[in-house]
């Protein structure tokens, strides 16, 4: 498209001609000191809980990092479901679905892993009956993650940041969570337990289950990349 | 001259200050800027994008600890 023909044209910075309408700026605390801090603070607290439990100082250092990606890349689930719909952008969608991807293929490893030694799979509770209990859940968690603006990743990270709209959807989380839990008895035994138990590997063998999951999950993120092709054009 | 819109974001949580930019960007002319203050950081990252996408030219200015101003003109 043709450029305006008034005077700004595009440059990285301060070239967007504004009037006098700025706030002064207020002089900003330099902040380096805080984070050397914390950052030997973070260290500290690792080695104390690894040195009574190796696995939870495992989990700290994961943990820590999870956050630290999470915030600096601004992932976000709830935005990969809601753009597509809001401002047809995809971008965090396929992110998310290149991390499904990459989740799918690690996951795969270690069970397969722990089979062809003939140990016991790590994780085969997770493999639950599906039911319409499933989507139903989904789409009510769908609502409510994108009115109180993030789910769980998302909210801890934004706790983080200092966001306080965050921690009041902080407090309701774990509310919610620990009601969900106290009467999760009764929801699997009415609902849930009826419905198939599904292990991939089961039905179309370690090769085929983890074939078809990249063939589903690339399929999708193609019709993501069409779609925001479509909706930009 | 180009008109200037500002439009205060600042306590709003994710899609709200997108959906007022676009909005606010339907209604103005070509060369307008709008600046919009936002301090939620998912909409410091996702109303340039969608700016940039529409193709117009946008600069982000942090003028506060957690608070930025997006300057959006339209093209």
């Amino acid at each position: 498209m043709p450029e305006n023909n008034q005077a700004t044209t595009t440059s990285s910075s301060g070239s967007i001609r504004r009037s006098s309408t700025r706030r002064p700026r207020k002089k900003k605390k330099n902040m380096i000191p805080f984070g050397v801090g914390l950052f030997v603070l973070i260290v500290l607290i690792g080695i104390l809980l690894g040195q009574n439990n190796a696995t939870v100082g495992l989990f700290w250092i994961f943990g820590v990092s999870f956050g630290f990606t999470l915030q600096k890349a601004r992932f976000c689930f709830t935005a990969s479901m809601r753009d597509p719909y809001l401002t047809g952008g995809t971008s965090l969608t396929r992110a998310v679905i290149i991390a499904f991807a990459l989740t799918t293929i690690g996951f795969t490893a270690i069970k397969y892993g722990a089979y062809v030694k003939g140990l016991p799979i790590p994780g085969m509770s997770y493999v639950v009956p599906i039911s319409a209990a499933t989507v139903i859940g989904a789409f009510m968690f769908g609502i409510g993650m994108v009115i109180a603006g993030g789910c769980a990743s998302g909210t801890l990270m934004r706790n983080g940041e200092g966001f306080m709209m965050q921690w009041l959807v902080l407090i309701f989380f774990i509310a919610g969570s620990l009601w969900g839990a106290h009467d999760f008895g009764w929801w699997k035994e009415l609902f849930i337990a009826n419905g198939p138990r599904v292990f991939l590997p089961d039905v179309f063998g370690w090769a085929g289950a983890l074939a078809l999951q990249l063939l589903v999950l690339a399929g999708l993120f193609i019709f993501a990349t069409k779609y925001e092709q479509k909706k930009s054009a | 001259m180009a008109k200037e819109v500002v439009i205060d974001s600042l306590g709003e949580a994710c899609p709200v200050p997108l959906v007022k930019a676009q909005n606010a960007i339907k209604e103005m002319e070509v060369g307008d800027v709008l600046i919009l203050q936002i301090d939620h950081s998912c909409a410091m990252k996702n109303v340039p994008e969608w700016a940039r996408k529409d193709g117009h030219n946008v600069e982000v200015e942090e003028v506060d600890d957690g608070e930025w101003e997006v300057i959006i003109e339209k093209c």
